[in-house]
């Protein structure tokens, strides 16, 4: 369990007071699949920094019972080291931790996941947009994350790649469970990935609806369509809205 | 080989030519004088009889282990002092004005002072090559520091990474194109430096070999001097590209677009 206490974080930018969090309280369960969206400027980018341990909240705190979990993190780009094969990236978190041989094994074991086998020995300018995230990807699951951030993972990817990223997402999940936070400002991947998608605005959840669809979703079934059309008029701060639930 | 690489060849190769056949033209015609131009086989003869007679191995071994000892050394103190001003502000802050003056002075400008310091051995010639490769290097390693992605050095700390992993594991591969290119241009400038310093003061070598030619009158020699030392430019900058390409595969691409 991963519980967010009064987190809150503010800086300073020309002599400027920003706030980009403020009085998040949250619990995360553990295995549950959270997909966060808001325009930019919200303050989900933060949520996620804080989350990943990049910076430190100003005020509050994130308590997880077992000391801090272990955090893998997908970004917005792929952020690849180009000097290293796409097995040297897969592997970048490993190294010193863990034996070569145990290294190796993981590395074949993530690329099978995100099916890149055949491209271990490739470099990351050889890769097409879709690959190079698969790569970022495969990186933070070779760690088994028991916390998963992705910042807008596939947001640079055309539409085709990022329905099969998406699709490849939610069966690792499912396979292996770890707790998800995916910050993203695509209402229809929202609903088509989470359990609870959490609208925030100004720094703060200002909003917050269930995902009961059955998995594999469909992004033409009626009850998609209103579920998105619903955190549609959330985010666009139309009235008649229904109540975020307690 | 590709067609456009065939055809880029095919061009120099016609420039080498024409080139060559108007210096033929230039000197057999009378137009230049034969003692101020010999001919292309006067001169290629000349080369001839000093390689065999050993002579201008001598010159070249010389010239060659000076760069090596100058050139290792400005390596040795360039890239660590370069990596201590990427971690520390602090000595960036203290010595950024001293350096920033030494900069501005042309090695071979400081040679009067080497050589009441030094004298006219061989610690007055390493000496210039290292003023001359310091700061290519130098600032080649300081900018590819500057540059790394903080991004990806955000990656190394959601991977626990500590400073100095981050430092060994990110920002020098980072770096390492800039610094590549230090490199390269260092060693051309020490290779010219060198030259210049035989000039002035040397009792071997091929900056010495072509001056010794010069007051003898012997034309020849002066050019087979500038032949070799040009090649042996080209052969040192491609030798380097070499080991680049095979040791850093991914910087292949990068260094050919810096070759210009």
């Amino acid at each position: 369990m991963l519980e967010l206490r009064g987190l809150g974080k503010r800086y300073t930018v020309h002599d400027r007071e920003v706030v980009a969090l403020a009085d998040v309280d949250l619990v995360l369960k553990p295995g549950s699949f959270t997909v966060v969206v808001g325009r930019s400027g919200c303050g989900k980018s933060t949520l996620l920094r804080l989350l990943a341990g990049l910076t430190l909240p100003t005020t509050g705190a994130i308590h997880h019972n077992g000391g801090r979990p272990k955090v893998g993190c997908v970004f917005q780009e792929p952020r690849l080291m180009p000097w290293l094969t796409v097995a040297g990236n897969v592997g970048f978190g490993l190294v010193g931790k863990v034996t070569k041989a145990e290294i190796e094994a993981r590395v074949e074991a993530a690329l099978a996941l995100v099916g890149l086998s055949d491209f271990r020995n490739a470099y990351p300018d050889q890769l097409s947009g879709g690959m190079a995230s698969r790569v970022g990807l495969a990186r933070a699951l070779v760690l088994e994350p028991e916390l998963l951030l992705l910042d807008e993972p596939f947001a640079a990817l055309d539409a085709f790649t990022r329905r099969g990223l998406q699709g490849e997402l939610t069966d690792i999940w499912l396979a292996r469970r770890p707790t998800v936070v995916f910050v993203t400002h695509d209402v229809e991947e929202a609903v088509l990935l989470a359990d609870e998608v959490l609208h925030m605005d100004g720094g703060r959840i200002i909003g917050r609806r269930e995902v009961p669809l059955p998995r594999p979703r469909d992004a033409t079934d009626r009850e998609f369509v209103a579920l998105r059309r619903a955190i549609l008029d959330d985010l666009s701060g139309r009235a008649g809205s229904s109540p975020p639930p307690a | 080989m590709t067609t456009p690489g065939l055809r880029r060849h095919t061009g120099a190769a016609c420039v080498l030519i024409v080139l060559a056949a108007a210096w033929w033209l230039a000197s057999a015609s009378g137009l230049v004088s034969p003692f101020l131009l010999p001919l292309p086989q006067t001169v290629l003869a000349t080369g001839w009889e000093l390689l065999a007679d050993g002579t201008l191995g001598m010159h070249v071994a010389v010239s060659v282990g000076r760069i090596l000892a100058g050139y290792s050394l400005a390596v040795a103190l360039a890239l660590p002092l370069a990596f201590l001003f990427g971690i520390s502000p602090a000595v960036r802050q203290a010595f950024e004005p001293v350096l920033e003056f030494l900069r501005q002075v042309p090695p071979l400008a400081m040679m009067p002072l080497l050589i009441l310091w030094l004298g006219i051995g061989e610690a007055q010639k390493v000496g210039i090559i290292v003023l001359a490769c310091f700061f290519p290097i130098f600032l080649g390693a300081l900018g590819g520091i500057a540059q790394c992605d903080p991004k990806l050095v955000e990656v190394g700390r959601v991977c626990g990474l500590r400073q100095w992993d981050i430092l060994r594991r990110i920002v020098l591969p980072a770096a390492l194109p800039s610094i590549v290119i230090g490199l390269r241009i260092a060693l051309g400038q020490g290779w010219r430096a060198l030259v210049g310093a035989e000039l002035v003061a040397s009792a071997a070598g091929l900056g010495y070999m072509i001056v010794d030619a010069e007051q003898l009158a012997r034309t020849d020699i002066v050019i087979v001097g500038i032949f070799v030392i040009g090649t042996l430019g080209l052969l040192a900058d491609f030798g380097v590209r070499r080991l680049i390409a095979r040791t850093a595969p991914w910087l292949r691409q990068r260094t050919e677009l810096t070759h210009a």
